[in-house]
């Protein structure tokens, strides 16, 4: 039964001690894992709401996905990726790899969830076997930082995004070859500023809507613009559609739901929203403001609920956390 | 020449005259015990939390860990592998504060070693009290990018004067027009000079003295640096000495700043830029340190192994740290109240760190230093006598502040 966009119910609120960053359910939707500023992965029992810690990374859980045989893959800021077996009761460590000598920027996982990529900040792009954390091979070293991947459904193809100054790239890679297929310049969301010659800008994240035609980069539409969305044509590199909320900061994730719409976290100075779209359509389906920055967010495997995280505190400077679930209604 | 005439239009209009009359280069060479400061400016001001005093784990710490370091029990950010590995030839103070979250107000202040304007800063001071008769390049040069973050420069002579200005060379390039235009032949450069100091002559007897004695200065330091632009010809290094300082500004620069000190310069500042990390300070500090890390070190171990380090003082400083805070963009922003400094080289002891913030890393616990102890610090380090006055135009003015000491505990 498809589920209205418009109308979202807040289940639970979870307060942690520092600001999160990262969320995603387990395989079987029984747990909600979240990371943040911390080593420590928040565990979250959907049905009781009971919460517990799980320990064994080394440093801020950055990015997080679900992959096969019910397990969750979880990075962090130095390199670390760790595997938890949430079959059980609890989430178990699985395996737990250095996987990179530096920050992990970004983490995906294949349709089937076999096989992961691990992208780092020095534009190392690694793919991995999910079930033991072996590494099956290394892609040609980008010059920037990755901050964004997508292993495209049909299996042959991976989609990196790097953060180059005044022109972040999308790129199409052919998995079996290593060769490029398509490369994207994505000056929109480019945040360059020439008085720091920094690139405070490019893409937060990336997403592939479920049949794989669509890219979609997270970003911030300039230094100071609108958190927005670009959709990108996989077949012809055009751009297909720039989504922007209201909101002055950074979209800095996004989730398809099976209803056919896609929703986005965001997040500025001590506020935040998350907003749905139809990818066809310029307007919102519905936004709903939260009362900090929100970084990241995942679809339950049930698509009838959503999980949004969140950084708390006054001004500019959170200190806590909060990881809310929510429930569509019909 | 006008007596307001500023010291780069001194400069522009000492190179279109001079030439001939250029000193032979035996006449350039440093005296071999004289005390050099190489000062790394970390411009935007560096994490301290991320660098030279890292508190993993905690509240505000980062997401990076502390490295064990060549000293007992001493950490640091694990983002100075190689730095981490020559602390013992270091001397780092964890607790300065300078009170002052502001980039202009924080570059002039800890490099004057005061609040109150109009005084000369370190390179300008050092070049002024570390003079020898006979000098004739520059007291002090700058070495940057072509950055336009105008605070980077401010400052400078105060009331020395123009002589000790300093120069700036931009992009790792030789001053505009050191090359003497074709067509210009060494006679006609004779003459254009003695119309020069004519002019200048007439000027002095009804004019200030300094201004136009600190031009005239200007003038022959500007022939010294045409006789000696070969110190600016990087290309003369080897491929692999130029790899190991690193292929960006940073090392392309330092390995300038060591020519240059080798060639006797007093005092040479490399600007370090874009520190300032309000936004993503994790990757960008991860970015900044990598590249720090590996030409300090290899700077240092150049240094070190050309004799060099015996009197040259190196200070790595910023105009002010940053915050304990993460703001919500995963930045860190101005924070002037617990911050370091390092220092290596001469006159310091080795292997100290001195200091201590708290556990937080928001405030100092001991031995709590001021931007005026810090400067008398440098200047004891370079055997000058930081309690001394100078005595200008008829007016005494101390050359440090003295309300402030030297940091006994890391001096040598």
């Amino acid at each position: 039964m498809p589920v209205n966009p418009t109308k979202t119910k807040l289940v639970i609120e979870h307060k942690h001690e520092v600001p999160l960053m990262s969320c995603v359910f387990s395989p079987n939707g029984k747990h909600l894992l979240a990371g943040g500023r911390d080593s420590g992965v928040v565990c979250v029992e959907v049905a009781s709401g009971k919460k517990t810690m799980l320990t064994g990374h080394e440093s801020w859980v950055g990015d997080m996905a679900r992959a096969c045989d019910d397990l969750v893959l979880t990075s962090d800021y130095v390199g670390g990726v760790i595997a938890w077996d949430c079959s059980g009761e609890l989430p178990a460590l699985r395996w737990k790899i250095a996987a990179h000598p530096s920050t992990i920027r970004a983490l995906a996982v294949s349709a089937d969830g076999k096989t992961f990529a691990t992208g780092d900040r020095d534009g190392t792009v690694r793919l991995w076997q999910s079930s033991n954390g072996k590494r099956m091979r290394e892609f040609p070293k980008n010059e920037h930082p990755i901050y964004g991947l997508a292993l495209h459904p049909d299996g042959k193809r991976i989609i990196t995004a790097d953060r180059r100054p005044q022109k972040p790239t999308i790129q199409v890679w052919d998995i079996a070859s290593g060769k490029e297929l398509l490369k994207i310049e994505v000056p929109e969301l480019s945040g360059y500023r020439r008085v720091e010659d920094i690139e405070w800008g490019g893409i937060r994240s990336l997403t592939l809507s479920p049949d794989g035609s669509l890219i979609m980069a997270c970003g911030r539409a300039g230094y100071d613009g609108p958190a927005s969305m670009l959709l990108y044509d996989i077949a012809s590199g055009k751009l297909h559609r720039k989504l922007s909320s209201t909101l002055k900061g950074f979209c800095y994730s996004a989730r398809c739901h099976r209803d056919g719409w896609v929703m986005a976290a965001s997040g500025e100075i001590a506020k935040g929203e998350f907003r749905a779209w139809k990818s066809d359509q310029d307007k919102s389906l519905a936004d709903t403001a939260t009362a900090g920055p929100c970084s990241a967010l995942d679809i339950h495997p049930d698509s009838s609920r959503f999980a949004v995280t969140q950084a708390i505190g006054k001004s500019s400077y959170p200190e806590t956390g909060v990881l809310a679930i929510y429930e569509w209604q019909a | 020449m006008q007596p307001n005439l500023t010291r780069r239009q001194a400069i522009a209009r000492t190179l279109g005259l001079a030439g001939a009359a250029a000193m032979a280069p035996s006449a350039l060479a440093a005296s071999p015990h004289r005390k050099q400061l190489l000062v790394l400016f970390l411009s935007g001001g560096a994490s301290q939390l991320e660098t030279w005093d890292p508190k993993p784990g905690t509240k505000f710490g980062g997401p990076f860990r502390a490295i064990n370091t060549s000293l007992d029990g001493v950490r640091i950010g694990e983002l100075l592998p190689r730095t981490a590995k020559i602390m013992h030839r270091l001397a780092v103070v964890r607790s300065v504060n300078s009170n002052l979250p502001d980039h202009e107000k924080g570059h002039y202040a800890i490099q004057a070693g005061r609040l109150a304007p109009g005084y000369p800063v370190l390179g300008s001071a050092v070049a002024k009290l570390l003079e020898q008769p006979g000098d004739v390049l520059p007291g002090y040069i700058t070495l940057r990018r072509d950055g336009p973050k105008a605070y980077t420069d401010t400052g400078d002579a105060g009331f020395l004067g123009a002589k000790y200005e300093g120069v700036r060379v931009i992009n790792g390039l030789p001053p505009d027009n050191l090359i003497v235009p074709a067509g210009i032949n060494a006679a006609a450069l004779q003459t254009r000079d003695a119309v020069r100091r004519a002019a200048d002559e007439r000027f002095l007897r009804t004019h200030a003295k300094a201004p136009i004695n600190g031009y005239g200065t200007n003038f022959d330091q500007a022939r010294a640096l045409m006789q000696r632009r070969e110190i600016f010809d990087l290309k003369v290094e080897s491929p692999k000495d130029i790899e190991r300082y690193g292929r960006h500004d940073f090392g392309q620069n330092c390995m300038l700043a060591r020519r240059l000190l080798e060639a006797g310069v007093p005092c040479v500042r490399v600007v370090h830029f874009d520190w300032d990390a309000h936004q993503d300070n994790f990757y960008w500090h991860q970015m900044r340190c990598a590249e720090f890390d590996r030409t300090f070190v290899t700077l240092l171990d150049d240094l070190e192994q050309r004799g060099m380090l015996e009197h040259t003082l190196v200070v790595v400083t910023g105009e002010m740290g940053r915050t304990p805070q993460i703001n919500n963009f995963g930045g860190r922003d101005h924070w002037g109240r617990a911050w370091s400094v390092a220092m290596a080289g001469c006159g310091i002891k080795h292997g100290v760190v001195h200091g201590m913030t708290n556990d937080l890393g928001t405030e100092v616990k001991e031995d709590e230093v001021g931007i005026g102890d810090l400067f008398h610090t440098y200047l004891t380090a370079l055997g000058i006598d930081s309690s001394a006055d100078y005595h200008l135009n008829g007016q005494t003015n101390p050359v440090a502040d003295p309300a402030a000491r030297p940091i006994k505990a890391v001096l040598a």
